[in-house]
């Protein structure tokens, strides 16, 4: 058995033991990191603390679809981030989900440290904002509006510039 | 956070962040009611929330109009996006943000903010009894509320969040109260001004050069991109929305093309901030259009160039295009559109170099005719140049490169090429020689205005890079052409010399035989004797004036040999066929021909090596030195690898004209030199019938001390050469002690040294055997002993016998030779040496002589003149020995009476005699004569006591007066007989 087809544990919040490979599991540099720790990954599930069973699935089914993808690149300066590309279909057809689901794959990410699916649900959630109201936006993002009326016009002025004509 | 026990806390426990900032800003807000706001976040919190450092991960991806909606959400998000950090990356992206002046408007701005404190303060002590205080500082601290609760900045921009916080509450007074604050003009006025420009209806004139006017300012970096947006940004995401380029705005809006490319230039840099979804599309779409734009605003310019237009198209599109990107493809196409480019062949055809000419050289002509016209297209290019480019850019040096590239690289390599085929020697010609050229054309070319000043350096970059590939191989080429053709050289006169000899050899042996009767070779030779020595150049300035006068058959030798290569007339009327060559009248009698071959070994010295080989490979050194000393000028690693290749030459020049050259012929004339026999030559002389006993030499010598003459003359004119080739060109330095050259020459010279040295102990030896045999055959017994003891006839002439005239004067042509030839340390040695050998020869002589009181006068002249002779080399050590000499002749010239008794026959009157010989005037005599013997003062201690009375035994008369003598010195030991 190689490396690769190692079978590892994962432990939800919710207690649900989850078995994967381990190569899936290491796109995951919190859970590689882990392993590369603790040495080879033993009969002890390995717990992940802030993820729920449903969105540990589903965030080991985007790791399971690109086991293959090349390692991320350490240098993940401001820079080479700007640039990135466009969500490919897979993941946007992955990402179809509530919102509340897109929101906890993009925490469960942040947290399990997988930089190319918080890319994908960083890229999802700007193009939900685009074109939208403040008060679209604030309703998407359960975000209480604590401006004044005129003070949130005064703002609307300020960035006139940048509106489309 | 750590574990929890059921999936609904831990739900909200993964929002813990969420809510505190819910419950931050909700808290800001109303402080009072604690419990209503947690109610309110349990409210909300039923919907996750991103954290803040997700939220700025989004922002980044979001398109600018949204961003800038997304401020209007909320304080927390208007903070976010204002961020001042955010707005620098995406001006620092379009390379308009400039650190430096940033950070000098700040240092400028805290200053005179400090100056403008006091004057503030005061008046805002005045102010706030007037103004509403709520106003300002009511909003100005909500304001430092939300700076403080931003934590997303590192820590280098601390200085600038600083500010930051402390401007941001006073632009958003200032805004708010439409007034500028006073102190802040310089900061505010740009919001103020941004306001104004985002009023007013776009323009389309600001957007020409919007991009030049961004100022970089911390704080307003959103205010400045601000600016840049309204202009630039309808226009981008016009374009990018555009279906084809006719129906963009740009291309309605600006109908000149100037303006065209420059608003597309100012896009392209515009695109490089736009980070959003979709940005490629849109880039994708403006580098087409870019490309679309240029093409045609390209084919104007071709067209242009075609008709020759330069003042008109050609100088208009350029403009345009280097507007628009630089101009590299108006560059390229001018470049690629010289009709030089295009039909190298017809500038020169390389092989033009190489036809009609001798094997081994090069025709340059063609080569200088094809770089004169590089030149002059060159200079009318470099004109056009100026008139049709802006300054801005610089097109020379990319036409240059590509003129050298294309054109003198091809050209180079095809002649280089055939003439490597051709041969190793015009390889090397050729390259030197275009390399000349190349750098005279590279000297005829003149900088632009536009050309940067290290125009000139760059250019001769280019054109040595034409040579680079060539100048290994080429250096490498002219070391061994210099080596095989000096070898050559070299070899060519060994064989030549073995094979006269063998040839001189077997041709006298053969003559001999075959031929009974014929003339009588000397004579031949004496003709030759009579042609006019200074025909030969070389040889007449290194040979000395004894020399010359040697012996006939030396002299005709060495000048046969000396001028064998060169003067076909000298031996024009008796050795038509084979001018030069000893063996030009065959010999007659067998003698004869051994004397010939005899002499033909001895003068084969002068054979051994030769002025005129050691000539000509210096020239060819020096050819090949000035040829690679060119590549010296190259400079940089070429160029030291040049001088290296140069010191080799020489290096290499040194070692086959000494070792090979030299010093063989040293060693083979030292050889001769030990092996000569001076009675055996002069006996085959005298069979020979050489009646002409003129010879008073040495000739293995003489021959040997022209040969250190003319090394010495090699050795001169290799330090000529080497001053002149390697010091003056700065090729190496004098003074480097461990430079090859340095040390090869030194070794030469030591090499040169050790020779003569030797060759000089041989030669002592051979004169000193000369002088014995002198003094053996010539010595009469009646010089000094005229026999008859009458009294008259001891009256002859006064004055040194011939065997101390031939010495002295075969010692002084000897010695004389040597005179500035080699190291005046050296040359002292010698002459000591002669003189003290001579000395003891001398002394050798005497002692086998008999001398009687009569040819003591003799003997005295004879040594005073071997003593002139001496004083006469100048040589301090060697004085008193002659000195001695002369005083010990004394004892010869003491007369000594015969005893009486001697010729009575009455023994005992003979022995009365013998006894009371004390008074009489036979012992008196003898008294004297013993007082000179003992007197060691006189002798300078030179002759101990005994050796005096050796000599003093080579009187006559010695028998006669022993006795009294010795009584005389002993005391009475005697008187007993």
């Amino acid at each position: 058995m190689s490396e690769g087809e190692q079978k590892v544990k994962l432990l939800s919040s919710d207690q649900v033991e989850i078995e994967t490979e381990r190569k899936v599991a290491e796109r995951s540099m919190l859970i590689k990191n882990m392993i590369e720790d603790l040495g080879a990954p033993g009969e002890e599930p390995i717990p992940i603390m802030n993820v729920s069973e449903a969105v540990l699935r589903k965030v080991l089914e985007w790791c399971q679809h690109h086991k293959n993808d090349p390692a991320p690149t350490q240098d993940d300066d401001a820079d080479s981030r700007k640039k990135t590309t466009d969500i490919e279909d897979w993941d946007q057809k992955f990402m179809q989900v509530d919102q509340e689901m897109l929101f906890e794959i993009i925490l469960a990410a942040n947290y399990m440290d997988i930089k190319a699916l918080l890319d994908v649900g960083c890229k999802t959630v700007a193009n939900m904002i685009k074109g939208k109201s403040p008060e679209e936006i604030r309703k998407t993002f359960n975000i209480q509006n604590d401006f004044t009326p005129e003070e949130e016009d005064q703002i609307r002025r300020e960035n006139e510039w940048a509106e489309d004509r | 956070m750590s574990g929890r026990s059921t999936p609904q806390t831990s739900q909200r426990n993964s929002r813990n962040l969420s809510q505190v900032r819910q419950a931050q800003l909700n808290g800001v807000r109303s402080n009072d009611k604690v419990l209503a706001s947690l109610r309110a976040t349990q409210v909300v919190a039923s919907k996750p929330v991103l954290p803040a450092e997700l939220i700025t991960t989004i922002l980044d991806y979001v398109p600018v109009p949204d961003l800038l909606r997304f401020a209007q959400v909320s304080r927390r998000l208007q903070e976010m996006v204002y961020d001042d950090t955010r707005w620098i990356q995406k001006l620092r992206a379009m390379g308009v943000w400039n650190e430096a002046e940033a950070r000098q408007r700040v240092e400028e701005a805290m200053k005179r903010k400090t100056e403008a404190q006091m004057a503030r303060e005061a008046e805002e002590a005045r102010r706030t009894g007037a103004n509403l205080p709520g106003s300002v500082n009511g909003i100005a601290g909500g304001g430092r509320r939300h700076a403080g609760s931003v934590t997303l900045f590192d820590a280098g921009k601390e200085e600038s969040n600083y500010r930051k916080s402390l401007e941001k509450p006073q632009m958003q007074t200032s805004r708010r109260r439409g007034t500028l604050a006073d102190g802040f003009d310089d900061l505010t006025i740009s919001p103020s001004t941004s306001a104004q420009a985002s009023a007013k209806p776009w323009d389309p004139s600001i957007a020409l050069n919007v991009l030049s006017r961004v100022r970089s300012m911390r704080g307003h970096a959103r205010q400045e991109f601000g600016k840049l947006y309204g202009a630039l940004g309808p226009l981008y995401m016009n374009l990018s929305r555009s279906k084809g380029h006719s129906d963009a705005i740009i291309f309605r809006t600006y109908r000149d093309p100037e303006q065209q490319a420059q608003i597309l230039s100012s896009l392209k840099q515009f695109a490089k901030c736009d980070t959003a979804l979709g940005w490629q599309a849109r880039e994708q779409k403006l580098d087409s259009m870019i490309g679309v734009f240029e093409n045609a605003v390209l084919r104007e310019f071709e067209q242009g160039c075609a008709a020759n237009d330069v003042d008109g198209r050609m100088r208009r599109y350029a403009h345009v295009i280097v507007s628009l990107n630089g101009g590299s493809a108006a560059v390229d196409a001018f470049i690629s559109g010289q009709p030089i480019m295009s039909r190298t062949l017809q500038v020169a055809d390389p092989l033009d170099c190489l036809e009609a000419v001798a094997p081994g050289h090069v025709d340059l002509n063609p080569s200088r005719q094809f770089f004169a016209k590089l030149a002059t297209t060159t200079v009318d290019q470099a004109a056009v140049i100026e008139k049709v480019f802006p300054p801005s850019i610089d097109v020379l040096p990319p036409f240059l490169s590509r003129l050298c590239e294309d054109v003198v690289a091809n050209y180079l390599t095809t002649l280089f090429d055939e003439a490597h085929q051709k041969g190793v020697e015009t390889y090397v010609k050729a390259v030197a020689g275009t390399f000349e050229q190349a750098l005279r054309f590279l000297a005829s070319i003149q900088p632009n205005k536009a050309s940067p000043s290290d125009f000139t350096d760059k250019a001769k970059q280019m054109l040595t890079q034409c040579y680079e590939k060539h100048i290994d191989l080429y250096l490498a080429e002219e070391l061994s052409v210099f080596k095989s053709k000096s070898d050559a050289e070299v070899g060519r006169w060994e064989k030549e010399m073995t094979e006269q000899e063998a040839s001189a050899e077997s041709f006298f042996m053969s003559n001999v035989n075959r031929q009974a009767a014929k003339r009588d070779f000397l004579s031949s030779f004496r003709k030759v004797v009579m042609m006019p020595v200074n025909v030969l150049p070389a040889f007449s300035t290194a040979k000395p004036a004894p020399g010359k006068s040697v012996t006939n058959l030396n002299t005709v030798h060495s000048s046969y040999n000396g001028t064998r290569p060169r003067s076909p007339t000298l031996t024009g009327a008796d050795t038509p066929q084979r001018p030069g060559t000893p063996k030009a009248e065959p010999p007659t009698t067998e003698l004869a021909a051994k004397a010939a071959i005899m002499n033909a070994r001895l003068e084969g010295i002068k054979a051994l090596f030769s002025i005129e080989v050691a000539l000509h490979l210096t020239h060819l050194a020096k050819a090949s030195i000035e040829r690679a000393t060119v590549f010296v000028r190259m400079g940089g690693q070429y160029g030291d690898e040049a001088k290296e290749q140069c010191e080799a030459i020489f290096v290499t020049l040194l070692d086959i004209l000494g070792d090979r050259h030299v010093r063989n012929g040293f060693d083979k004339a030292i050889g001769h030199l030990s092996g000569y026999n001076p009675r055996e030559v002069r006996e085959l002389r005298a069979k020979a019938g050489n009646t002409s006993n003129v010879s008073t030499g040495v000739e293995p010598l003489v021959t040997f001390l022209e040969l250190v003459n003319v090394g010495d003359l090699i050795q001169q004119m290799l330090d000529v050469f080497y001053a002149q080739e390697l010091i003056a060109t700065n090729v190496t330095d004098r003074d480097d002690f461990l430079d090859p050259a340095v040390k090869g020459k030194k070794k030469f010279e030591q090499m040169l040294d050790e020779r003569v040295a030797a060759g000089l102990n041989r030669g002592i030896d051979v004169l000193m055997d000369e002088v014995e045999y002198i003094c053996a055959t010539t010595q009469l017994p009646t010089d000094f002993n005229p026999g008859g003891t009458s009294t008259e006839s001891t009256i002859v002439d006064i004055g040194p016998s011939q065997t101390a005239q031939q010495i002295v004067s075969m010692i002084g042509g000897h010695t004389g030779m040597l005179v500035g030839t080699t190291d005046k340390n050296m040359l002292d040695v010698f002459t000591q040496e002669v003189g003290l050998r001579l000395f003891a020869v001398l002394c050798k002589h005497f002692k086998r002589q008999r001398i009687s009181d009569d040819g003591a006068i003799k003997l005295i002249s004879d040594i005073n003149h071997y003593s002139d002779f001496v004083s006469s080399l100048r040589q301090k050590p060697l004085l008193p020995y002659f000195h001695a000499l002369r005083e010990l002749s004394q004892i010869y010239l003491v007369h000594i009476d015969p005893p009486a008794a001697y010729f009575s026959t009455n023994p005992k009157v003979k022995r009365a005699s013998l006894l009371s010989g004390k008074g009489s005037k036979t012992a008196q005599q003898a008294r004297d004569l013993a007082t000179i013997i003992a007197d060691t003062q006189r002798y300078h201690g030179i002759f101990p006591a005994e050796e005096v009375y050796e000599f003093a035994e080579r009187r006559a008369d010695w028998y006669l007066v022993k006795g009294d003598v010795e009584r005389a010195m002993y005391g009475v030991g005697c008187s007993i007989m």
